[in-house]
């Protein structure tokens, strides 16, 4: 990975978040993510990246799971920058047949083959991560040996809602890399060292490289798997996965500092403050598109 | 599991398979997840029902098998203690899942919450628990019974079992194959229920549907568990499985070899040879 130490916030560099507008996956992706890409100067080059979308759930309406559209098309991407391998892992947290997640999106369609491209991260082999954050009370993890090799971890979340933890984004799409076969489906162990906390320390140890978010349909109310589908006509890319969390945050008219794990990730992770985000591509307000939350995160929204 | 069936009998394997077993049991009787973990976990009683799987299993592990067992009768999920059942009663966790918290099974790891599958594999192991000569854990009939009470509580409504969320937030949550297939076994004494029926009925309406060779082993096997044999569609793990070229993993692997058995051979205890 390339970012490998903690670095409080103040210390940091303002960071870059690149909003897109891409009205549908039926769209030409590829020359837009590519270029996006391209403004971030990512130094790729012979490096193995490793994608990590949200894959959840088998799909049917295509909202729940980060679009094979935007999977393929960045890895394309990354094989255009010169990246030697570009892979893709998930380790879906509800349903342990991965295999049966992966036809339902259809992932093969647009990628190819998967044998020697995805990674079943619940059952990969695993080596110890002690966690410095100890933000929960978990002092340690297993973590699988591909997430922890690559190069370049790149977070591909989609836009939702969450019904525990008021948003899923890059910063929560991390779970997925928790193994299933030593924690369990779902991943309970993380849930009862809270959510938010646990997000912190995951996120403290596989310290994502990248992020890029789904957006073009998100999902608002019950997220993650039961809400409604919300079309919103974005992409959004950032270089520091809080940045992007928080201007995410901002474009489905949510306050970040209200959402405890991001308030909290922008102290030691990322910058969730505008005046430390350089915004380049559309504004946050071209694409605002209000998402509704259930009435427990009714605290989230901008109104409120 | 599936190597001790007749038809795959491979002695060297199971033996190589059964020492690594023996090697990776820990002190207080249960096994980790992968060799370099030093707690025990669901696996445990996969390994206790393997264990006692093989012919002579009673007799030859019958001390590893007791002392996993033992693990798994103290091994009580966190949310079952009186203050957390409290607490759950005054927040607002209350209104997100309806569901009966007298009942409890097993976690995944310890320390966490009861869940479908984890029960279930547990519900098998203290169904063949071992050398008859040892005596059962003082609390592993009262286990059994919040055990299955637990299950047939997380059923989805309709039939089905996923992880064991039967209803969020008032939505009724989705059957997925694999957990109903386990709590059909763990539950197959009981074939006359409403449920038992209802979810046989629901595998069974679905098989078709399924698009991995993981979830199709996994349907044969619960649906063979309970007399519904489907011949006519033997071939269709492996096209699955051929389509997929992917993820050649070892759990899918065995659920293949095994729905390709007859379960009368591997589900109950010393039958296997």
């Amino acid at each position: 990975m390339l970012n490998r130490r903690l670095i409080p916030s103040f210390q940091r560099p303002p960071s870059r978040v690149m909003i897109r507008r891409a009205a549908s996956y039926e769209q030409e992706l590829g020359t837009l993510i590519y270029e996006s890409l391209v403004e971030f100067a990512l130094p790729v080059k012979d490096k193995v990246v490793l994608l990590k979308p949200n894959l959840v759930g088998p799909d049917p309406l295509g909202v729940m799971n980060t679009h094979p559209a935007v999977i393929a098309a960045t890895r394309e991407s990354f094989l255009r920058l010169g990246a030697s391998q570009v892979l893709i892992g998930d380790g879906p947290a509800m349903d342990r047949d991965t295999e049966a997640i992966l036809e339902s999106v259809r992932l093969r369609e647009f990628v190819g083959p998967l044998p020697r491209i995805f990674v079943d991260l619940n059952i990969d082999d695993v080596e110890r991560v002690p966690l410095a954050t100890k933000a929960s009370r978990l002092k340690e993890l297993y973590m699988p040996k591909t997430v922890l090799g690559a190069d370049l971890v790149v977070s591909m979340p989609k836009l939702k809602t969450h019904h525990w933890a008021g948003v899923t984004l890059s910063l929560k799409n991390m779970f997925g890399t928790v193994p299933g076969s030593c924690y369990g489906w779902p991943k309970n162990v993380l849930h009862w060292a809270g959510i938010d906390n646990a997000i912190l320390d995951i996120n403290a140890a596989v310290k994502p490289d990248f992020a890029i978010v789904d957006g073009i349909v998100g999902m608002e109310g019950n997220g993650p798997i039961q809400g409604t589908p919300k079309a919103c006509g974005a992409l959004i890319f950032g270089d520091d996965p809080v940045a992007v969390d928080a201007t995410c945050c901002r474009v489905m008219g949510l306050l970040p500092e209200r959402i405890k794990y991001l308030a909290a990730a922008g102290t030691m992770l990322g910058h969730i403050n505008v005046d430390k985000i350089q915004q380049v591509g559309e504004a946050v307000v071209a694409l605002r598109s209000k998402f509704a939350v259930l009435k427990e995160f009714s605290a989230l929204s901008e109104a409120a | 599991m599936s190597l001790l069936s007749p038809a795959n009998f491979d002695g060297d394997a199971i033996r190589r398979g059964f020492n690594f077993l023996i090697a990776a049991q820990l002190a207080d009787g249960s096994w980790p997840s992968t060799p370099e973990e030093k707690t025990g976990c669901w696996v445990t009683s996969l390994a206790c029902w393997v264990l006692a799987g093989e012919s002579e299993g009673e007799k030859k592990y019958s001390r590893a098998i007791a002392s996993g067992l033992s693990w798994v009768c103290d091994d009580w999920p966190r949310d079952s203690s009186w203050w957390q059942r409290s607490l759950r009663r005054l927040s607002f966790a209350k209104q997100q899942f309806k569901y009966n918290d007298s009942a409890r099974g097993w976690g995944w790891t310890p320390g966490t919450s009861s869940w479908v599958e984890p029960t279930a594999f547990a519900l098998l192991a203290l169904g063949c628990r071992g050398s008859r000569e040892e005596p059962e854990h003082p609390s592993a009939e009262k286990r059994r019974k919040l055990a299955e009470l637990l299950l047939y509580d997380r059923m989805c409504p309709g039939g089905g079992w996923n992880c064991g969320n039967p209803e969020v937030y008032g939505v009724a949550g989705e059957p997925l194959v694999i957990p109903t297939t386990w709590a059909l076994l763990a539950l197959r004494k009981y074939p006359e229920r409403r449920e038992n029926i209802q979810s046989v009925a629901w595998l069974e309406k679905n098989l078709s549907k399924i698009q991995a060779p993981g979830s199709y082993a996994s349907a044969r096997i619960g649906l063979a568990a309970y007399g519904r044999q489907r011949t006519e569609d033997a071939a269709s793990a492996g096209d699955l499985q051929a389509k997929n070229e992917f993820l050649s993993n070892i759990p899918v692997a065995a659920w293949m070899t095994l729905a390709a058995s007859n379960p009368q051979n591997w589900l109950a205890p010393g039958k296997h040879s």
